[in-house]
């Protein structure tokens, strides 16, 4: 399914992506909640190796990322399923001074990019976006987290909240110090 | 050279920084404990028809556990006979055969080699029967979970499991189908030593109201402690719970309902969650439906998060590296509706995700970088809180005492040290 969208539309999901991007960057991260519809559906499937299946052999289908997910409708395990109150948990959690695993605070940069409206119905926009998000901790090491967002945001008045977000990383072995950052 | 006995004292309060560093400790390690034990490769709900197969590791060693053409369980080295490739890629799936991708050797899901394409073109025949997959000596299960040794003479598992057995059922049995393990492990790999997440497991409950305290209340952890027991039934095997009162209203004791989905996730969760309580004492018996369990140990590195439910083993990757696994675990007869929410009991706190268990493994890193400081080699770290407090219980099989006592800790070190002397010193 795709969806055309005009000019200032793609302008305004561009701009929406920005400052989703800066506000979590500069850990404002009340700001960033307030972009979010409290009937949300935050998702980060798990991935896994998947066996190859031989009557798929010369499909599109076979090397699909679609069969390497564990998501919120399998009967596997996904990473993360969460609801407003989960994300209003990480997000008050950050301003304490005893979230530890971000002690130093969290230094992130994200590059949102490959914004491409591909469905709408109603008020309703099914957006892809892709982030590489550096993860900078102390003592020098730093992550590279690469991934796409599959999101659903409402639109109202030209403004826009996310409704459902599912985050594809590109690991199936995670060799990352957590994967409970907000992307 | 570094002598055991120096590591570890006499009544293991004090153990050495470069227990957790030495690369020769370690791999003393890997010969007198991964060697010797029985470690666990799964569960049989992962492979339940003919053909389905599983990864595992039996530490650093890559294990294909399946369920064979005659429904048996066979566990073998992921590690073809000709060229040493693996010959499963998958994290699980359902074949017929494995096949190695260099030379195409292929091998039925019991182990035994089956094909070899180059010997048609060739006089001589390989006796195929003595080159299959490199089988683990000994594999056995107790209430669904499975367990391998490499070492042939090993005692049985039930024994080794031993009054373990006692505090597991609490759980295994409460469901009239058992449990079933969800999809494959979260799998996540750290910059740590693979027994600082067992110790965490194992006992360690009073780390709780400090390194966890920007989300778990004070008032929480204090009701957590007063009712708390740890126990421990043989060094390095122990559990703590709960014990509620007689009189506690169901919904205060039935496991799931303290989690997120059985707190929010709508009235069919929760009254399958009563349901199971409510058939708790028949089940278990009175004394074991009042457990409500917190974290479970098996020596050497098998972990049950009861109280969010999920199995996690910690496979060593050298002394400074850990693959941390874990799955949710979900009662098997449960609607698959339930047990989708029962899942986010765990993954709302644990796993690589976990707003909980990112503070944990931040700790395991940091532990790590403390146990490297050698100027610091004189001073092993401080295990003897509540030395000597532990005794028996009328009721409960084993050493008991309250969770600040952290005689789990010196037990499991203590069989670590016996088990490494008797390495050390060729036994």
């Amino acid at each position: 399914m795709s969806a055309t969208a005009s000019p200032v539309q793609q302008r305004a999901l561009e701009a929406f992506y920005y400052r989703e991007a800066r506000l979590l960057d500069n850990r404002q991260y009340r700001q960033w909640l307030e972009l979010v519809s409290e009937d949300i559906r935050y998702l980060l499937p798990a991935r896994v190796n998947v066996q190859v299946d031989n009557r798929q052999r010369g499909e599109e289908h076979m090397i699909s990322v679609e069969r390497e997910l564990e998501g919120a409708d399998s009967m596997g395990c996904p990473i993360r399923e969460e609801t407003y109150m989960h994300l209003m948990l990480r997000v008050e959690r950050a301003y304490k001074i005893n979230s530890w695993s971000e002690n130093p605070p969290a230094r992130t940069r994200r590059i949102v990019g490959n914004v491409e409206l591909m469905a709408r119905g109603g008020d309703e926009l099914s957006v892809l976006s892709n982030f590489h998000l550096h993860y900078a901790r102390p003592g020098g090491d730093s992550f590279l987290y690469s991934g796409q967002r599959r999101d659903l945001l409402l639109e109202n008045a030209g403004d826009f909240r996310l409704r459902r977000r599912e985050v594809i990383l590109d690991y199936a072995d995670i060799s990352l110090p957590t994967l409970g950052l907000l992307f | 050279m570094l002598r055991i006995s120096e590591l570890v004292n006499s009544d293991a309060s004090l153990i050495s920084r470069r227990c957790w560093t030495d690369q020769a400790v370690y791999d003393l390690e890997v010969r007198g404990i991964f060697g010797r034990a029985w470690l666990f490769l799964g569960h049989e709900s992962q492979i339940r028809r003919a053909g389905d197969f599983v990864q595992a590791y039996m530490c650093e060693t890559p294990i294909i556990l399946s369920r064979g053409a005659d429904l048996r369980i066979h566990a073998n080295i992921n590690s073809c006979s000709h060229r040493g490739l693996p010959v499963c890629r998958a994290d699980h799936g359902n074949t017929r055969r494995f096949i190695c991708p260099y030379h195409n050797w292929s091998y039925t899901v019991e182990g035994e080699l089956s094909t070899i394409p180059q010997e048609n073109a060739l006089a001589g025949k390989p006796d195929k029967s003595k080159l299959g997959l490199k089988r683990v000596p000994r594999l056995e299960s107790w209430r669904g979970l499975i367990f391998g040794s490499f070492d042939p003479d090993i005692i049985p598992l039930e024994e080794y499991l031993g009054d373990m057995r006692f505090y597991l059922d609490a759980f295994l049995g409460r469901f009239p189908a058992g449990i079933e393990f969800m999809g494959a492990p979260h799998r996540w790999v750290l910059d740590a030593n693979w027994k600082l997440p067992v110790e965490n497991q194992l006992g360690d409950v009073n780390h709780g109201a400090f390194l966890h305290s920007a989300i778990i209340p004070r008032e929480a952890q204090d009701l957590i402690e007063e009712l708390g027991y740890s126990v421990v039934t043989r060094p390095g095997h122990g559990a703590t719970f709960r014990l509620m009162p007689v009189d506690a209203p169901v919904d205060e004791v039935a496991w799931g309902m303290e989690g997120m989905g059985g707190m929010f996730g709508g009235a069919e969760v929760q009254e399958y969650l009563r349901d199971v309580q409510a058939n708790a004492a028949e089940r278990v018996g009175p004394l074991r439906a009042r457990m409500k369990g917190l974290t479970y140990g098996v020596y050497p590195n098998l972990s049950f998060l009861w109280s969010n439910a999920s199995f996690k083993v910690s496979h060593p990757r050298g002394p400074g590296k850990v693959e941390y696994w874990s799955w949710a675990v979900v009662p098997a007869d449960a609607p698959d509706a339930v047990k989708r929410v029962l899942r986010t009991n765990y993954s709302s706190f644990f796993g690589p995700g976990g707003i909980l268990e990112q503070e944990d493994s931040e700790v395991w890193v940091q532990q790590f970088k403390g146990s490297n400081i050698d100027f610091a080699d004189d001073r092993p770290y401080f295990y003897g809180l509540g030395l000597g407090e532990e005794a028996p219980h009328p009721q409960l099989p084993g050493l008991v005492s309250v969770t600040a006592n952290e005689f789990y800790a010196r037990q499991f070190f203590s069989r670590w040290r016996d088990e490494l002397q008797a390495v050390e010193s060729g036994v």
